[in-house]
């Protein structure tokens, strides 16, 4: 079986610390995360729940709902300290869902790109016509929709994305494998409503 | 006692990209799940929100794992969209060293009823339920949802009990409609429980504009619209109305969820 959360540990002893907008350092509680941006501020809000996560990670300075969680509109202001990496892992799952296990398996080549074209193949309902996008229109979505968001693609229109995966020294890349449905909603709108 | 430290549960519901409250009971049954200890591991997943459907097989560990649909009922998200974003192929999947068992929805399970009469006595403590008409609340024209049946299945259910003076369906989108509640209540009392698995746009603003207890367009999200469960009772047109949030926010369904992994294994028990 494998084991997301021994590998994290693993993880941040060899120096990781960054995940998306959020670093994670030890602490003498264990460890502490907080908005990267905010990583000299002394006037943080604590919390000590990895539930709490779920709360900070679901809407933004404003008030804003983040559907889209790798959205770099994470709210800034607060502090969470965690006693060890099975809460850590947990915390990390509502800030970033899916994230530490898609970038595992993506280290051991076992997260497959999904192209654009087969995501859409397989939509029925009010999603099928979202087939019809044409290869144009998809790149300008592309382009404008996922510039909003911090994951790198596998993925393009027709294939693999040729682009590597890259990540600075200490940071756990955020990995899009297939396309999101906020994205398939966005190619409904492309298509029914052509600009 | 179910006790699965070596399976992983996952909690699929439907989620929202507008609504912050939609996948909430989803996420807040699970946390209850994880404080019982009773699986593993604990995820949720959503149609509309992360982690998705497609994303969830690569944030588990086990390889064990029971999928619950936070659904009403059986229909086109239970038995279309899930198994094709899960890739199942029927109630076991065997995939590269893992097993997908997947359970029914919980509106199917035959705790609902319980749940459903709880939060009938919960929303009018005291009532006397012989001088009560209770309404079951369903969308209704969902094209590819049974809600419909499920809801009806339901007040059939609670009606063989012979506890409350009456109980009905009523829908928001079809008739019998919950707009004309006043013409179909026979009692003085009436509660009305809206059969959805979350608090939303439907429950804070249009059934309570249909019922006469609102004006039109608070705005779903406003403090105003999520104020409508405190003002119980309601009096008007000859009645007194309580009104109740969504079944779905209701705690006991952590338990319908693990209810619906245990009757999976006793149906599949070699």
């Amino acid at each position: 079986m494998r084991d997301l959360t021994e590998r994290l540990t693993t993880w941040l002893a060899e120096g990781g610390e960054r995940i998306g907008q959020i670093v994670i350092r030890r602490v003498a509680e264990g460890f502490e995360l907080r908005h990267a941006d905010d990583a000299a501020r002394d006037d943080l809000v604590l919390h000590t729940s990895a539930d709490a996560a779920r709360h900070l990670a679901n809407l933004d300075d404003v008030g804003n709902f983040r559907p889209l969680k790798t959205a770099p509109t994470l709210a800034r202001g607060w502090r969470l300290v965690l006693p060890d990496a099975a809460s850590l892992r947990r915390a990390l799952d509502y800030f970033y869902p899916a994230m530490l296990g898609c970038a595992e398996n993506f280290s051991r080549g076992e997260l497959p790109a999904v192209p654009l074209r087969e995501k859409l193949a397989r939509q029925t309902g009010m999603y099928r016509v979202t087939q019809q996008i044409t290869d144009a229109q998809a790149r300008g979505m592309i382009d404008r929709f996922c510039a909003g968001c911090l994951k790198q693609r596998l993925w393009e229109i027709a294939g693999p994305n040729p682009q590597r995966v890259t990540s600075a020294a200490g940071e756990l890349p955020l990995i899009c494998h297939e396309a999101c449905n906020l994205l398939v909603a966005e190619a409904r709108k492309v298509v029914k409503n052509p600009a | 006692m179910l006790h699965k430290p070596d399976s992983a549960l996952v909690i699929a519901g439907h989620g929202s990209t507008v609504n912050t409250d939609s996948s909430a009971p989803t996420f807040d049954h699970a946390e209850e799940i994880v404080r019982r200890g009773v699986f593993g591991e604990v995820h949720c997943c959503f149609w509309k929100e992360e982690p998705s459907f497609q994303q969830i097989l690569h944030a588990i560990d086990r390889d064990d794992i029971y999928v619950v649909p936070n659904f009403i009922s059986e229909g086109y998200f239970t038995r279309t969209v899930i198994p094709r974003e899960l890739e199942l192929e029927g109630a076991i999947t065997k995939r590269s060293g893992r097993v997908i068992k997947y359970c029914d929805p919980v509106g199917n399970h035959e705790r609902m009823t319980e749940l459903l009469l709880r939060r009938a006595a919960e929303v009018a403590p005291g009532l006397n339920p012989r001088e009560t008409t209770l309404f079951i609340v369903g969308h209704g024209t969902d094209l590819n949802e049974n809600s419909a049946v499920a809801a009806k299945r339901e007040v059939e259910r609670i009606a063989a009990l012979g506890q409350f003076g009456q109980v009905l369906n009523a829908y928001m989108e079809e008739e019998p409609l919950i707009s004309k509640w006043h013409e179909a209540a026979a009692h003085p009392n009436v509660i009305v429980v809206p059969f959805f698995i979350s608090d939303g746009l439907h429950s804070y603003e249009d059934i309570p504009v249909l019922l006469g207890i609102a004006d039109e367009s608070p705005g779903a999200a406003s403090t105003n619209a999520k104020n409508i469960f405190q003002r119980n009772p309601y009096h008007l047109r000859g009645h007194t109305l309580y009104y109740a949030s969504a079944i779905g926010t209701e705690p006991l369904f952590a338990e319908v969820i693990l209810g619906q992994v245990a009757a999976f294994d006793a149906q599949h028990a070699a």
